[in-house]
């Protein structure tokens, strides 16, 4: 057997213990930097890249040779094409080169009850033109636009994912794989994609009882993108969660938690376990995720990491609450004695996978050097 | 007047019909400008218990969002009897979000809040370069510049700015207050603003002490 394949199974061994509720020989580390941030540290220009994928596996190869992790430490998510093609709304340029999801409103507050009656045909019909504009054209260039739209995705995709699978084998990354599926839960969806998050925060208000049917009705569409075509208890479905920490715990409980708890469920039971990104603040939402199904995975922004270790840290696998911020802002020992801190809550008794609170978007929102000296720091000292 | 008391406590209870009900009741008395400028007062008020209700946690964000909804319905309500009168303003100041950043959802509870506060707000918008913070400090002379951004790389651009307010001897002619995400008081000293916070409602009243 090849050192890199040996290397490969032995972090495969760390996750598979995590998942199984053993104790693994270390705290395994999965991390990423996105696109942007490899591409920045490669030293090439961002918006010219980004656009070019043909020295994609040279610049992701720099990031594994100078970041230690048990999963790729690269991970590529979106590239401008598709969505220049689409003259997407929804994700747009900034002037620095890093695309981003703007506010938008794709549905208006009169067509509730359309989505509601039939969500895809809305979403076809009503959403896709408003926040893709270029399919807001005759049937025969919409068609068009479509078509060339994914060629574009699967051809970037495509390309990403077979360099991905070329780094893992090449440096014996674990196969496991965190982000296996993508969706949202249903409110996050009908507020990111439909209303945006002024029109779902006024919504809330004066017509809750929309909110909730809609919420419903995205439900399926969510499970069904959600589950990939082979399940595996050891992969993940990544799903961002985002409005809850905004809204009252009592809207939350009507309107933002039953639909995603049955989410959460029917992709268990079709057996996929979920990996939650709690943004912001969850810590009022324990007991909630303490609900879920055993070994959700949660990676978690802020509040009490002990807090939390206490409340789900025995059915649940914890990530996350590493302050990205104090990368850039601390002292190399500041960042190793929090590095230390969040082990010695989070480590004991497993459940536990190393990770920052979020990913660093680009090359100078973080000192590389710290962020480096941390991930080395876990990989070595994080042994049980 | 008891209207006014109720007004006040409909805005803080974001009981939107009930103040709807209110002020339509306020514009059938045909009432003066003056009514109408206290009616205002009484509507701020009110987003000053808004304040208060979400620094001690009643309140969440997508509640200080629905209370600016409520608050500029209320001002179009009696806008007929208010007329273009403009109302003593307590200070100014620029506000935007920082180069590279695209969200603007906090700048602009921070915003609604500040304009409720009784300060003057130049809106730059998102995704502001250094260079137009300085043309519109040097136009409008704001005592405070607020600056706000989501993602890690708003930290460095914020910095930018500060260093652009002083290159063009613009830095102690104002104050700088910074929010949104990633802001932490090590930023804030890394990106040389006066303060930071994570709070709109607190961020206004430290603005307001800066012009007392």
């Amino acid at each position: 057997m090849s050192d890199t394949l040996q290397l490969t199974q032995e972090r495969n061994q760390l996750f598979y213990d995590v998942i199984e509720g053993k104790i693994p020989k270390r705290v395994p580390i999965a991390v990423t930097v996105p696109t942007e941030f490899a591409i920045q540290y490669a030293g090439e220009d961002l918006t010219e890249t980004q656009w070019n994928n043909v020295k994609l596996e040279e610049i992701f190869d720099k990031i594994c040779q100078d970041f230690v992790t048990d999963t790729i430490p690269v991970k590529a998510l979106r590239f401008p094409s598709w969505y220049k093609i689409l003259g997407s709304k929804n994700w747009v340029m900034s002037s620095g080169g890093f695309l981003q999801h703007p506010e938008v409103e794709g549905m208006a507050i009169e067509e509730y009850d359309d989505f509601i009656a039939n969500p895809y045909n809305c979403i076809l019909e009503k959403i896709l033109p408003r926040l893709y504009v270029n399919l807001d054209k005759d049937a025969t260039t919409k068609a068009m636009t479509l078509a060339k739209a994914f060629k574009a995705f699967f051809d970037e995709v495509g390309h990403a994912r077979m360099v991905s699978a070329k780094l893992i084998q090449k440096y014996g990354y674990a196969t496991v794989n965190l982000t296996a599926g993508f969706c949202e839960a249903p409110f996050d969806f009908v507020a990111d994609q439909l209303r945006g998050f002024k029109g779902i925060s006024t919504d809330v208000r004066r017509v809750p009882d929309k909110v909730e049917a809609a919420s419903e009705a995205a439900l399926p569409l969510m499970l069904k993108a959600g589950i990939p075509p082979v399940p595996s208890k050891y992969g993940s479905t990544f799903i961002p969660l985002h409005m809850a920490p905004y809204l009252r715990t009592k809207d939350f409980e009507k309107l933002y938690w039953p639909t995603f708890k049955k989410l959460v469920e029917g992709l268990a039971e079709a057996g996929m376990p979920s990996f939650l990104f709690a943004e912001q603040d969850w810590m009022r939402y324990l007991d909630h995720l303490e609900e879920l199904p055993e070994n959700t995975r949660i990676m978690f922004e802020y509040g009490d990491p002990k807090l939390a270790k206490e409340k789900i840290g025995k059915k649940h696998i914890i990530l996350g609450f590493y302050p990205i911020s104090l990368i850039k802002t601390g002292t190399k020992q500041q960042c190793l004695d929090k590095a230390k801190e969040l082990i010695d809550i989070l480590a004991p008794g497993g459940k536990y996978i190393f990770s920052f609170d979020k990913s660093p978007v680009t090359v100078d929102s973080i000192n590389v050097e710290n962020y480096q000296a941390v991930l080395e720091y876990v990989a070595l000292n994080a042994n049980y | 007047m008891g209207d006014l008391q109720a007004i006040t406590k409909a805005v803080g209870e974001l009981d939107e019909p009930k103040l709807l009900e209110l002020l339509n009741e306020f514009i059938a008395s045909s009432p003066g400008k003056k009514d109408a400028q206290e009616v205002v007062a009484a509507c701020q008020k009110g987003m000053a218990l808004v304040g208060d209700l979400f620094e001690s946690g009643e309140y969440f964000i997508g509640d200080l969002i629905f209370a600016g909804e409520v608050l500029t319905a209320a001002i179009d309500t009696i806008k007929p009897v208010l007329g273009d009168d403009e109302t003593v303003k307590i200070g100014s100041m620029v506000v935007a979000t920082v180069e590279g950043d695209l969200h603007d959802i906090g700048k602009n509870i921070f915003k609604s809040m500040a304009e409720a506060a009784g300060f003057r707000v130049y809106d730059l918008g998102i995704d502001v370069p250094p260079s137009a913070f300085v043309e519109k400090v040097k136009e409008v002379k704001p005592q405070i510049v607020g600056m706000s951004g989501v993602l890690t790389l708003a930290i460095d651009s914020m910095k930018n700015t500060v260093e652009a307010l002083r290159e063009a001897g613009l830095r102690d002619s104002v104050k700088i207050i910074i929010g949104g995400n990633p802001v932490t008081e090590g930023v804030c000293k890394q990106v040389g603003a006066d303060t930071y916070t994570t709070n709109a409602a607190e961020g206004v009243k430290i603005c307001q002490g800066w012009v007392k």
